[in-house]
């Protein structure tokens, strides 16, 4: 719902730069069922935006007018596409890049622009069209470092918002992925810097998870950086020493914070995707599956099995179900009833489906 | 324990058209249609169609039409979007005055909507998403024209991407190109995002799974995988949340739930526990569903817990399809029911 502007800022139809246009009212249908009460202000601008609209005009004014209904209402998604259309219209055609690996620099209209986008993308994070605007301004900035950059400082204002997340996965895919190399007005620079990008990645999502590794997003990103839209072929022994590297990574924060759904489901995910049992990792599992007994000892650290610290709540329901998962179907049904009767019963449904499903059919262990 | 409390919820939706500050804060014109669309809906679940007058209805819906785009908008003279075109021919169906559609040039602004990866954009705007995708299925579905989904999509380049194996033939039509993107928009965790490569999230995880079932197609779903994380996301508290570590919100509790239902397997969510955190989410002195109990109520929360009532088999509703989100004596009718399976309905006073 509209915000109320700025109190000083004098409506469009009280300045005398604006004199020239007229502004078109709204149609209200008779009895309208569900009558909207806007703010003088916001009747005010989008009166004038439809006048504009109609004329087709496309300068400077407009861009300050956008702006203005913008945000008073940044779900206004017309006034959003109009304004993109006026920065093409206003915007020097892109220049002929003399020297290809040179970055062209941004028309300072462009900079202004992603200025204005990063004041309101954390005004408004929620808000689809401030994403959607963006994406249509990294093709004519070509910056994707700042961009970069930008969802960093989003990211830790909100670590787990769905549109910084997916905005940075685009931006990855479309200015470093396999997409990108075919593209030919993506600098060769750009292309060059893809590997040390990537490698940045598993950093970045190594931070998110030191500062809470539980966000589900951070997993997901790391998964999309490892098996998604790289696009490298890699060798096979590339392809297991990545293996490697993401079982011990997983294992490592689950040995963290045992209790953790999203590091279980990316170690699914990477047995799945390497068409790797899950008995394989099974005597980890066993590790989190069971409570604390009184003989445990500490004396030998296996960096294969990374055992959960003697404060760890055990035994670990995400452990159970995967370990169930992992054997065959009699074993897997103890560890069912054991969910359904003591350690999940919200889910009791569930695992009492599981246990009448193992009866009925002979499960292998591989999934 | 607390009951549904019908009669305040039907004047709260009532009164939404009155002149109240505080609750057209959650309207806004670009919701407006939309928000008629979740009242109505709530309305019919509830057995009280009548309560909002149908010509008036039919005559705003009809004063959203934009001319040049041939589809609706949101409100009077705003530009035509997908979502308040799919909520227009919603409430049309459900006034028994779908004729008044421009059927033709309304599957025509549909299909212009196609990007060449197969998802759909929301608009001119072109911002692109799931969600757009199930609303132009869902639309055409109800349009009796899914068939126009056989006719080849015109794409010149897969700029944005094609298909990852060397050995499957590249898609040709419409419809091969929408489960394909939906196909790649599948996560390790069964789960499915707004676009390809984004993060699993139970509103989209609905919007996939409808699509699928609407083109009849859930085999591209690892159901087993896809409905164990849903049944997942139901936190000590009954209330379901979004995707895994976020706070649940009555609105989750019905992309979660229909997704169930539309794989057949509600019975793995605790359903008891679900319906009283729906109820108790109610304001009892003015009607409403809000997120979650205690926060402020609005026309979409009311929507959505009425939903998620009818398919857990609350007493005294109607039944819901929860492919299309509308009445489902209304989708049978039109020969489109697909198989989901909701939980019996309970006999006794509501």
């Amino acid at each position: 719902m509209p915000s109320k502007a700025a109190a000083d800022t004098p409506l469009f139809a009280e300045r005398e730069e604006w004199a020239d246009v007229q502004p078109l009212e709204q149609y209200e249908g008779v009895n309208p069922i569900a009558p909207i009460f806007y703010s003088p202000e916001y009747k005010d601008a989008t009166g004038y935006f439809r006048a504009i609209v109609q004329a087709g005009e496309k300068s400077a004014r407009v861009l300050e007018l956008t702006e203005n209904i913008i945000r008073q209402n940044p779900a206004h998604y017309s006034a959003w596409c109009y304004r993109y259309e006026t920065l093409l219209a206003l915007l020097p055609p892109p220049a002929e890049d003399a020297d290809a690996g040179a970055q062209p620099d941004i028309p300072p209209l462009l900079a202004a622009e992603l200025a204005l986008m990063d004041e309101l993308a954390v005004t408004f994070l929620k808000t689809y069209q401030v994403w959607h605007h963006r994406r249509l301004l990294v093709p004519l900035a070509r910056q994707p470092r700042r961009e970069l950059a930008f969802i960093q400082r989003g990211l830790a204002v909100d670590a787990k918002n769905y549109h910084t997340w997916s905005y940075r996965q685009w931006l990855l895919a479309a200015c470093y992925g396999r997409g990108a190399a075919a593209d030919p007005a993506m600098p060769d620079a750009v292309l060059d810097e893809a590997a040390g990008v990537w490698a940045g990645e598993l950093d970045f999502v190594d931070a998110a998870l030191a500062q809470d590794v539980r966000n589900n997003s951070a997993w997901h990103h790391r998964f999309f950086v490892v098996y998604g839209a790289r696009g490298q072929a890699d060798s096979e022994a590339e392809r297991a020493r990545i293996f490697r590297r993401e079982l011990i990574y997983t294992k490592q924060n689950i040995a963290i914070a045992p209790s953790n759904p999203s590091a279980w489901n990316y170690l699914r995910g990477v047995l799945r995707e390497t068409n790797t049992p899950f008995a394989a990792v099974q005597d980890f599992a066993r590790l989190y599956a069971y409570p604390h007994s009184a003989d445990e000892t500490r004396d030998v650290v296996d960096l294969d099995n990374p055992a959960p610290g003697a404060d760890a709540e055990l035994p670990c329901v995400q452990a159970m179900e995967f370990l169930a998962d992992a054997w065959e179907t009699e074993a897997g049904a103890e560890m069912w009833k054991s969910l359904a009767n003591e350690h999940d019963t919200i889910r009791r449904q569930y695992w009492e489906h599981r246990i009448r499903d193992a009866h009925q059919t002979i499960k292998p262990a591989v999934e | 324990m607390t009951i549904l409390l019908t009669d305040l919820h039907v004047s709260y939706i009532q009164k939404l058209g009155e002149s109240k500050s505080d609750l057209a804060y959650h309207l806004s014109s670009h919701l407006r249609l939309n928000a008629v669309y979740w009242g109505f809906t709530a309305l019919n679940i509830l057995g009280r169609p009548e309560a909002l007058d149908r010509d008036e209805m039919i005559a705003f819906v009809m004063s959203c039409w934009d001319d040049e785009a041939g589809a609706f908008g949101a409100h009077p003279a705003h530009d035509a979007h997908l979502l308040s075109t799919l909520s227009a021919v919603q409430i049309l169906l459900m006034q028994d005055a779908l004729d008044r559609v421009d059927a033709p040039r309304v599957v025509k602004y549909i299909l212009g909507l196609q990007q060449p990866s197969g998802v759909f954009a929301g608009d001119a705007f072109g911002e692109t998403d799931t969600r757009f995708l199930y609303c132009a299925m869902n639309a055409l579905s109800l349009l009796g024209r899914l068939d126009a989904l056989e006719e080849p999509l015109p794409v010149n380049s897969q700029a944005d991407g094609g298909s990852n194996a060397v050995d499957t033939p590249v898609p040709q039509t419409r419809r091969e190109r929408v489960l394909e993107y939906l196909s790649r928009c599948r996560n390790y965790d069964g789960g499915f995002g707004s676009v390809v490569g984004a993060e699993s999230h139970a509103a989209q995880v609905f919007v996939c799974v409808a699509a699928l079932a609407i083109l009849g197609r859930l085999d591209l779903a690892d159901v087993d995988t896809l409905a164990w994380w849903l049944s997942e996301r139901q936190l000590p508290n009954g209330g379901l949340n979004g995707r895994p570590e976020k706070l649940e919100d009555v609105c989750y509790s019905f992309w979660v739930l229909s997704a169930l239902a539309i794989l057949g397997k509600v019975p793995w969510i605790d359903a008891q526990k679900l319906e009283e955190f729906i109820l108790s989410a109610q304001d009892l002195e003015v009607g409403g569903i809000a997120d979650r109990p205690g926060n402020m109520v609005d026309v979409f929360h009311t929507h959505f817990g009425i939903a998620g009532l009818s398919i857990l088999g609350y007493p005294g509703l109607a039944d819901l399809d929860p492919v299309y989100c509308m009445p489902a004596a209304l989708v049978e009718r039109r020969g489109l029911r697909t198989g989901w399976v909701g939980l019996p309905r309970r006999s006794g006073g509501a």
